[in-house]
Parts: C-alpha cells; structure tokens; sequence
C-alpha cells in the first residue's frame, strides 16, 4: 500500500492544480448557461421546534440569514414513509416510495436524474448525489427500466468510505484512529483498491473517469482529514466532497442528503442540536460556494428542506430520538428556496416532498411525467 | 410454533376459548408476540394482559366487535391476511409492512382508538388499587449550574424547594433518603420488581437483593462485550441485514460475571434487550439511563424509582462512524466530560421521564416526583396537593423523612 507523504501530497495537490488549469481552458459542456440545481436535505430528520420554529432560529443562523433573499415555504409535509430512504426517494422521485427501508431496493419508477439526463441528453457528470447516509447507494436510479442506471447519477458515500478506512486502521492498533497518518494511508489505499465494493457506485457510463474522479475525493478527504479541527462529522466530509464536484465537474443537477443530526437517535439531545447547526453552516457554505463559483452564480436554484421531522416531545414514545410515530412533527416540515430567479417571499400554503423533484425538472426544462407531485409555481414565474 | 402462548393458567382458558383468533389479526399477532415469553415478562405485564383478556372475555361480543371494527376495516383494506400477519408473529417484517401500507396512519389511528377504549376501564381497575409512588430523579454533582437553570422544562409543574445542604457533599445524597428508600421499601414489601436503582455510576447503588440495580457504569464489562460481538458479526457480514441481525442479538445475553441482573432470567432479558434495542444506550450513560427508565415505567412499574444521572464523555473524532467500538480502545487521546452537552441533554429527559410516568394510571395522582442536583441547594417537586415539605430552606434529613411517609417506609 502506498504511503502518503508529504511528497506524495504535494503531488497530488500539483494533479489537482493541473485539473483546475484544464477546466478554465477547456470548459466542459455542462458550465453552459443553462439552470442548475442543487437539492440539499437535512436528512436524518429535525424538527420546526429546533429549526424554523421561533424557538429554533438560533440553531440555524446561516438559513435565517438567506431566508430574506429566498422563497420559504412554511408547510413542506411528508405524507410518506417515515423512513429515510423512502424519504428522500420521494424527494427524487416525486412519487411517494413504499421500498425496502434500509436501501436495499432502488425507488419505484424513474428518478429526477434520469428524467433530467434522458431527456436532456446530458452525460454522466451532470447528475451528482452526495450522501452521508451510507444506506443511498441505489438512490441514483429507480426500477423503471426505461430509464435506469445509464441514465442516473452518479452516487458518492463519502461517509461509508471514511468508515471504512477508519475500521481498518482501528483494527490495526497502535494510535488508533489518532493517527491520522495511519488514516489517510487506509483511505488512499481504499481509493486504490477499488471504491465500488466500499458503498459508493459510478454508474457504467462514467467508469472511464475513474482517475479524475478518484482524484477529486482524495482531495477532498485530504483536506478533511488535515483541517483545522479534528474532524468528527460525516457531514464535514460531504460537504468537501460535493464542494469539489462542484468545482471538477460543475453538475447541473445535485443532490447533497446531509445525515448527521440522525445522531438524535443515540439520545443526546445537544449533540442533535450542534449537528443542525453544523448542517447549517455546511449548507451556507454550499450557497457561499454557489455563490462564488461562475459554473453556479446566477444560473443555480437550490431547494433546502428535512427530509422528514422527528417524533414530537408529547404523547410519542421517546420524543426526539424517533421519527416514526407520524405525528405533525414528525411530517410537518418546511422548504427554503434560494437563487436564480426565484422571488423572495413566504408561502403559507402546504406543499409535498413530492413537489419537489416537479419543481425541478420544470427548472431543469424537463417534464416529469407520472409524478403525483406538483411543480411550486411560486418558483416558476 | 404453538397456536398461543405458554402463559398464566387464567389466561390461558381464555385464550383457550378462541379470543385471540376473534380479534383483528394485527392486534392479536401483536399480543401473541408480547406474551410468548411469559416467563420474562414483568408482574405488570402479565397482569396487563390478563386484565386486558379478562375485559374483552366478559365484553359482550357485540361490544368486542363494535371495539375493533374500524381496525378491522383498514386492516381488510391494508390487506392484511394470515400471510402477512402469522398468528404467532410479529416480527420487523409485519412492522415493515405496516409502516410501508399507504394506510399505515390510519391504522394507527385506529389502533389508538381501540385503547382510548379500553384503557379507561383498565384504568379504573388499577386507581381502586392506587398506593403512592416516588420517582426521584438526580443530576449529577459535576452538573455546575445554576438552579434557576435546572428543571425548566417542568418547573411551571411543580415548586422549587430551598435545602440546606449538609457540610459534606458526599453526604448529601444519603441525607435525601437516595439511597435507603428503596432500599427499605424492598425490605418492606414482598413483591419484586417494586423498587428501582438506575444510573449512569453506582453513587445510588443499593445494599439490598430486592432493589432492582441498573448501572451503566457496572454494567460495563457487558456492554464491551456486546459492543465486540456486535462488531464481529457486522465486520463477518454473517447477517444479511438488520432483520437478521436482530434476531443475532437476541441472542447475547449477560453472563453471571458480567453483573446482578444475570441472576433473574427477566431482568437479564430487559439488560440485553435496554443495550440492544434502545439506541444509543451502549455508548451514552445518561441515553442508557432515560432509555432504562422509559422501559422500567412501561413494563414493570415500579412504586420507588431512584433514577441517577451522570456527565456523558464529549464525543472523540471518528466516533460518529464508530458505532460500535469502545471509543476508549480506539482512541488514546483521554476522554473528556462534556458538563454542558450533559445539562442540554438532562434537561429535555427529565421532561421525557416525567411524561412517561404520567402516561400510565398507576402514578397520576398519587407520586411525588423529586427533581434534585447532587450538592444543590435547590430541589424541584412535582406531587399531589396532600404531599407537602415546610417552606425555607429545608435540611436533608426532613425532606427524606417526608418521602419517606409518603411511600409507606
């Protein structure tokens, strides 16, 4: 297995640099001047009383600060499965899923990224999901077999990557996970040994970019593992990686499911809240980079909303920690859409996760046939 | 797999007379699945179900079946068969395939219905034989806050009590009475299962065989090894997912070396299943401690509770990813305590814990619930208005000397 070293590092960095130079001289098809859109989801599950709730606002600064210049929608419900893949499939698919709770069947019928790459004639970069939860490996394309695979996004699990690199220098002994040199040497020789088997896929199509994209996670989790504070969030980790497709590959259409607030399951309430805040600035951060990036400004509509809430304080069976019991908390939810074109102001009126994938195919210039959802003509002027 | 249960002799001629099959088939697999192990079951439980039985045999049939048509309508609608809810079961499947139904709200809302039923006339049966009760819940002494801080979620419920606290603060918690009620109502009553020690270190650990004893703390040799199986099993993928691997751990349960509760095949059975289906219960003290708790009050209702809260360790980098790893092997860097993570996390439990208690008629109207902080000069009380304690700042001793009447020791 290769060592990391400094050299090696720097090496690696000079690749990067290298990448960066070719995309300025040769932009790819896809940094046209065509919408882009980015979904971004709490996923993991919070609720209105710590988020948009006004005894919430002060766990996510970073929203109550875009709101202003954004479209909030006040009502967003889950009518769906409390689970988080049906979830976010919902989200995807515009369809209420009723699958295999822990991923281990696609989504019924045909996602978002297929329509939008089918009908667009896009290629295999344009359509990203970034997620934290380690059980989203099928979420890049449904069952319906018009579509599929060839035509879906590619699906990144940096999560489950680092996951694996961490097991392996923890069995090894010896500094544990403290050392980090320890670690960056597992991850790298993970990247190496074959990513697919470690619960990330890259659709058939985009296979011979396997060095490139290789290259752009290795940078991503370099940097996470050498930033400034000792990193303990998967959500940390996915947000670098999806800040470098952004930059490598510039996707019109990206899904980022961030999962860390799911830690509400282990019971620790502040841990709950630190990681909506966390979530918070992780999702400025992507605005901040939609901002400054040219492939985005301007041109780029992201759509924030939970994938689902969690179970309320009274009458449920362990309050913030579930999200099963299907009470208003737990599917009352909210939107917040920012960016290109989209007016700002408030709407009261109740919306569905299900409008969401509408919404952006509209935005996308595609239709959505077979949706139950409908596209959020407060978005569409 | 037999037709029905092994259960009580009186409960059995019920069962024997077909009531099981006359109710809507997920009510009744779920039944079946709750008492097919009777011997494991708690006093209370087994009582709850045999006076629940005993309700729906002395019903006129007319009136069982008025009670359960609307469960039986969206059950028939949800298609819900004696294929997809075996009599004898009630596994993740059948609750896979209700919680997937489209019509999965409104099977709960009519099984809600049914108890909102039923639950009044088994509720009268236990508020004839009301005794008073005492849950008295403790933070811990590293907590450093303030007492205005303290409680605020339920202080609108009950008064805030001024105490004179002893000179030494290790006496403190005994001065309370934390460590001698239960222990005196054990020895008072025959009945087991009455009186409860749960917490996060042993400070409150009893001196006495009939005081039921959770410690997180004491508990540790267990926990590890659950943690190491756990993590062999999912590194071996010998499961193929978490159906499977439910059923796996199951199957872990505590050695007589690992700690008390392997003594009472019912309370090792609640220590497996506490680390094992309550999340966050291997790796949090204080998550252990709520979700112990929770699951004492639902299923052994115990008349004394001393429930001890402790500083939960600040969580170490990876550890997220490490769910099953002793978080202190992994890492050498020392763990730290997280004193203001632990006061945000106490804060929302001891609501959680109060609620849970008011859920069940057994304590409404008849407990005293005391709110304190090891070394505070302040106690919370939420109890019926014929529990009083005197005004001023109030020494130890007296406070303990009126739980104690209250509860009888």
């Amino acid at each position: 297995m290769p060592r990391l070293t400094k050299r090696r590092f720097l090496q690696l960095a000079g690749l990067s640099i290298s990448h960066r130079i070719v995309g300025q001289a040769l932009p790819p098809a896809s940094r046209s001047d065509r919408n882009k859109v980015i979904l971004v989801t709490f996923g993991g599950g919070v609720r209105y009383s710590e988020t948009f709730a006004p005894e919430g606002l002060h766990n996510i600064p970073r929203l109550v600060a875009i709101r202003p210049q954004g479209h909030f929608f006040a009502s967003c419900i889950n009518s769906g499965v409390l689970s988080h893949f049906n979830s976010t499939a919902s989200i995807v698919t515009g369809n209420w899923q009723r699958v295999d709770d822990f991923g281990f069947q696609p989504p019924a019928g045909a996602t978002l990224f297929e329509q939008f790459r089918k009908q667009t004639g896009t290629g295999p970069l344009d359509a990203w999901t970034v997620a934290t939860n380690k059980s989203f490996a099928l979420m890049g394309a449904g069952s319906d077999r018009a579509f599929g695979q060839p035509y879906g996004a590619n699906v990144v699990l940096p999560k489950q990557l680092l996951l694996e690199a961490v097991q392996d220098v923890v069995k090894r002994g010896k500094g544990g996970v403290a050392d980090r040199e320890a670690v960056l040497e597992r991850l790298e020789g993970v990247l190496s040994e074959g990513y697919e088997g470690v619960g990330w896929t890259i659709f058939q199509a985009g296979r011979k970019l396997d060095q490139h994209v290789r290259e752009t996670l290795l940078r991503g989790l370099i940097e996470y593992i050498n930033g400034p504070e000792a990193p303990t969030s998967g959500d940390e980790l996915t947000f670098f990686i999806a800040r470098e497709i952004m930059r490598e590959f510039a996707p019109r259409l990206l899904l980022v499911n961030f999962w860390d607030m799911d830690v509400a399951h282990w019971g620790s309430y502040s841990l709950y809240l630190n990681a909506i805040t966390r979530t918070d600035r992780l999702t400025g951060m992507l605005w901040d980079e939609v901002e400054a990036n040219p492939a985005y400004r301007g041109r780029t509509t992201m759509l924030v909303l939970p994938e689902l809430g969690r179970d309320g304080d009274r009458n449920a069976a362990n309050g913030f920690l579930n999200h099963r019991s299907g009470d208003p908390s737990c599917r009352n939810t909210w939107l917040l859409a920012m960016g290109a074109g989209v007016p700002a102001g408030a709407t009261d009126r109740p919306i569905h996760h299900v409008d969401v994938a509408a919404t952006a195919a509209e935005l996308l210039g595609v239709h959505f046939p077979g949706a139950a959802g409908q596209p959020l003509r407060e978005l569409l002027l | 797999m037999p037709a029905t249960p092994r259960v009580s002799p009186a409960l059995q001629s019920m069962l024997d007379k077909g009531l099981l099959d006359r109710l809507p088939a997920s009510f009744s697999a779920f039944c079946f699945d709750q008492m097919k192990e009777w011997d494991l079951l708690f006093p209370a439980e087994r009582s709850y179900f045999e006076r629940l039985f005993a309700l729906l045999d002395r019903a006129a049939p007319p009136s069982v079946e008025g009670m359960f048509r609307r469960l039986r309508d969206v059950e028939e609608r949800m298609g819900v068969n004696a294929k997809t809810f075996p009599k004898s079961r009630f596994s993740l499947e059948q609750v896979d395939f209700l919680n997937r139904n489209p019509l999965y709200a409104e099977w709960r809302a009519a099984v809600a219905n049914v108890f909102t039923r039923i639950d009044p006339e088994l509720d009268s049966e236990i508020l004839r034989n009301g005794r008073p009760r005492l849950v008295m819940v403790v933070a811990p002494a590293q907590l450093a806050a303030d007492p205005s801080g303290m409680w605020t979620r339920l202080e609108q419920r009950g008064r805030r009590i001024a105490l004179d606290p002893p000179e030494d603060p290790a006496a403190y918690l005994p001065q309370l009475g934390a460590t001698a009620i239960p222990q005196l109502y054990a020895a008072k009553h025959a009945d087991p299962y009455s009186a409860w020690v749960i917490q996060a270190g042993q400070s409150l650990a009893p001196d006495h065989p009939g005081v039921v004893h959770y410690s997180y703390d004491a508990l540790a040799p267990y926990r590890k090894r659950l943690m190491r199986e756990v993590q062999s099993i999912v590194e071996a993928k010998e499961v193929a997912g978490p159906r499977q691997l439910s059923d796996r751990l199951k199957q872990l349960r505590i050695l007589a070396s690992e700690g008390a509760p392997a003594n009472d095949p019912i309370l090792a059975e609640f220590a497996r299943a506490i680390f094992l289906s309550g999340n966050g219960t291997l790796l949090i003290n204080n998550t252990f401690v709520e979700w112990a708790s929770m699951q004492a009050v639902r299923r052994a209702r115990p008349s004394v509770a001393m429930i001890g809260f402790g500083i939960r360790n600040k969580v170490k980098p990876f550890s997220s990813l490490l769910i099953y790893e002793d978080q202190d092997a992994t890492n050498p860097i020392p763990s730290q305590a997280d004193v203001l993570g632990s006061y945000v996390d106490l804060e929302i439990f001891y609501q959680y814990i109060w609620q849970e208690f008011e859920k069940y008629a057994e304590y409404r109207s008849n407990t005293v619930y005391a709110f304190v902080a090891d070394g505070m000069e302040e106690m919370l009380v939420i109890a019926p208005p014929d529990f009083s304690l005197p005004s001023g700042p109030v020494k130890l001793p007296l406070v303990a000397q009126h739980l104690k009447e209250w509860v009888g020791v």
